[in-house]
């Protein structure tokens, strides 16, 4: 079991929130959120449904820039760069920081096509690096063996649990060093998501992992480092053994064992 | 009125009004086919019109209303897609998105003949470019618009939210998120609309006939700057002569053509709208 002093010692990563408030149409939805992610960790978000997850995992890559009448202040600090300033290139950032969604979402492309959409759209590919490029990354998700003879056939005729691991190869694609899961096993089998959850554990050697879930036990199964997020505010963090078996506020004790809110 | 008898009396209304329809289009179909057809033949559809279209084919109407409809496809299409796009990618203020609407409805729902009145007195008069087929090519390009604006909406529209943002999450920049996922779905819905907007243009006399079209003595145009023959035009001038049963004879040819014409555009239209609706998003 890890110790409170070896936690101290991990890298952290060079992704930082500090003081972050997010609101929607006036309605605040994160409350003065700061976190330190770990390095190379799985690190995971939890908390009920409507309590800010998603939207706090989704102001890293600041894919919620388009939403209407979104106001957010303080900072989140990449690579000792805050993303949150105007002038920030959300291409670069978004090539670091890939994502992946509650539901996968194939484009009406080959598998092949699919896993080069975004890193394509970066940088010209030879036919051959693309090759290498569809293999490796197809055999990091573990779907190249599935895949590998119907490589130019639709991506949409895959089951959803392949869907999803062709969406992260995809991701993995682009060669990011954070990769943000929105419950990604959300609409998938127990054998799909046992699958993913199997890959973020593989990832985190290469990978910063941060992972929004409410499934408490997919938590307990992949994580590292554990925040509880309830109301909009972070109630509470640690590392996995010791947020799950030893609790500090009453608000996570409620969460672990009725997965209720009382914030 | 017990709910056996309302349920029976709405089912017979239905099924009266679709019969109704149904047999009055079969009869405009079957009248125009039963008397278009004695007129039909090789030479008529490959030979001069001569004598105030009542001798002769109608080769240039024919090639005189493609030209009309391809050059309005050629200027409506790329303007209509910039627009749609435009419309759902960058307007975001409701107010202004209902403006939009409305124009573009309003557009839809402005009388043919006014185009033709404004093509007269803006590009023939006001600008000098005469009575030309690259005139007729625009009026009709700015009548058929709203059409194919809101066919490629419509498909931009169904695109879901999760295609754009899994778009951008990988690094995309909003020009190559509307380059990947959104052009090649407006293309298509645009398409779509261009050939229902064709079917609608290609039958079109009102806003031609002072504007682009001679009623006889036109062959193939040498420039842009000239009138053409077409089939509406034609039809009109042909029914002027309704006591000449030749005339007569040739109005009905005339009127299957551009019947078969529309329908090539419709039936395509739909086996597009077919197509891509396979397509799994």
């Amino acid at each position: 079991m890890e110790t409170e002093n070896t936690i101290q010692h991990q890298p952290l990563s060079d992704l930082a929130v500090t003081n972050l408030n997010v609101s929607f149409s006036e309605i605040d939805v994160l409350k003065n959120i700061s976190i330190t992610f770990q390095k190379n960790k799985v690190n995971c978000i939890i908390g009920p449904s409507g309590s800010g997850k998603s939207t706090l995992l989704r102001s890293l890559n600041r894919i919620n820039d388009d939403a209407h009448k979104i106001k957010t202040s303080g900072t989140i600090h990449f690579n000792n760069e805050n993303i949150l300033q105007k002038n920030q290139d959300l291409t670069e950032l978004r090539k670091n920081i890939g994502m992946v969604f509650q539901s996968p979402c194939v484009f009406p492309k080959s598998i092949s096509e699919n896993v080069t959409f975004g890193i394509q759209q970066h940088r010209k590919l030879s036919k051959a690096e693309k090759a290498t490029i569809v293999e490796e990354n197809l055999k990091k998700v573990s779907l190249w063996s599935e895949v590998h003879t119907r490589l130019n056939e639709s991506g949409n005729i895959l089951s959803i649990g392949q869907q999803q691991r062709l969406c992260l190869a995809r991701t993995l694609a682009i060669q990011p060093k954070i990769i943000l899961m929105d419950e990604p096993t959300s609409s998938l089998d127990p054998l799909s998501t046992r699958a993913i959850e199997n890959l973020m554990v593989a990832l985190k050697e290469t990978y910063t992992v941060i992972l929004v879930t409410h499934d408490i036990s997919q938590a307990k199964r992949v994580s590292d480092h554990v925040f509880f997020i309830c109301n909009g505010e972070l109630i509470e963090e640690g590392n996995k053994d010791q947020f799950f078996n030893i609790p500090q506020k009453a608000e996570t004790k409620e969460y672990l064992k009725n997965e209720a809110c009382i914030c | 009125m017990s709910r056996k008898l309302k349920n029976n009396l709405f089912k017979g209304s239905i099924y009266t009004a679709s019969f109704l329809s149904i047999a009055m289009l079969l009869f405009l179909i079957s009248t125009l086919i039963g008397k278009g057809v004695s007129a039909m033949s090789w030479e008529f559809l490959t030979s001069e019109s001569s004598d105030f279209g009542s001798k002769g084919g109608i080769f240039y109407q024919i090639i005189g209303s493609l030209l009309l409809t391809l050059s309005a496809a050629i200027i409506s299409f790329p303007l209509a897609l910039g627009m749609a796009i435009y419309k759902s990618e960058y307007i975001r203020k409701n107010a202004f998105q209902n403006i939009t609407n409305t124009l573009i409805y309003s557009l839809n729902g402005i009388p043919s003949i006014i185009f033709g009145i404004f093509g007269l007195i803006f590009f023939v008069n006001i600008l000098n470019m005469g009575i030309s087929w690259f005139v007729g090519g625009i009026i009709l390009a700015i009548m058929i618009l709203p059409t194919i604006i809101l066919s490629s909406y419509q498909s931009i529209n169904s695109i879901p939210v999760s295609y754009r943002e899994n778009a951008a999450s990988l690094g995309l920049t909003k020009w190559q998120v509307i380059h990947t996922t959104i052009i090649p779905r407006a293309i298509n819905g645009g398409f779509t609309g261009l050939l229902i907007g064709l079917a609608r243009a290609i039958g079109e006399t009102a806003p031609i006939m002072f504007i682009a079209t001679a009623f006889s003595g036109v062959t193939f145009p040498n420039s842009f700057l000239e009138p053409v023959s077409s089939l509406p035009t034609h039809i009109l001038a042909l029914a002027q002569q309704a006591t000449n049963p030749q005339a007569l004879q040739n109005a009905w040819g005339s009127s299957l053509v551009l019947i078969i014409l529309v329908f090539i555009f419709s039936i395509s239209a739909l086996v597009r709208r077919v197509q891509y609706s396979k397509i799994k998003y």
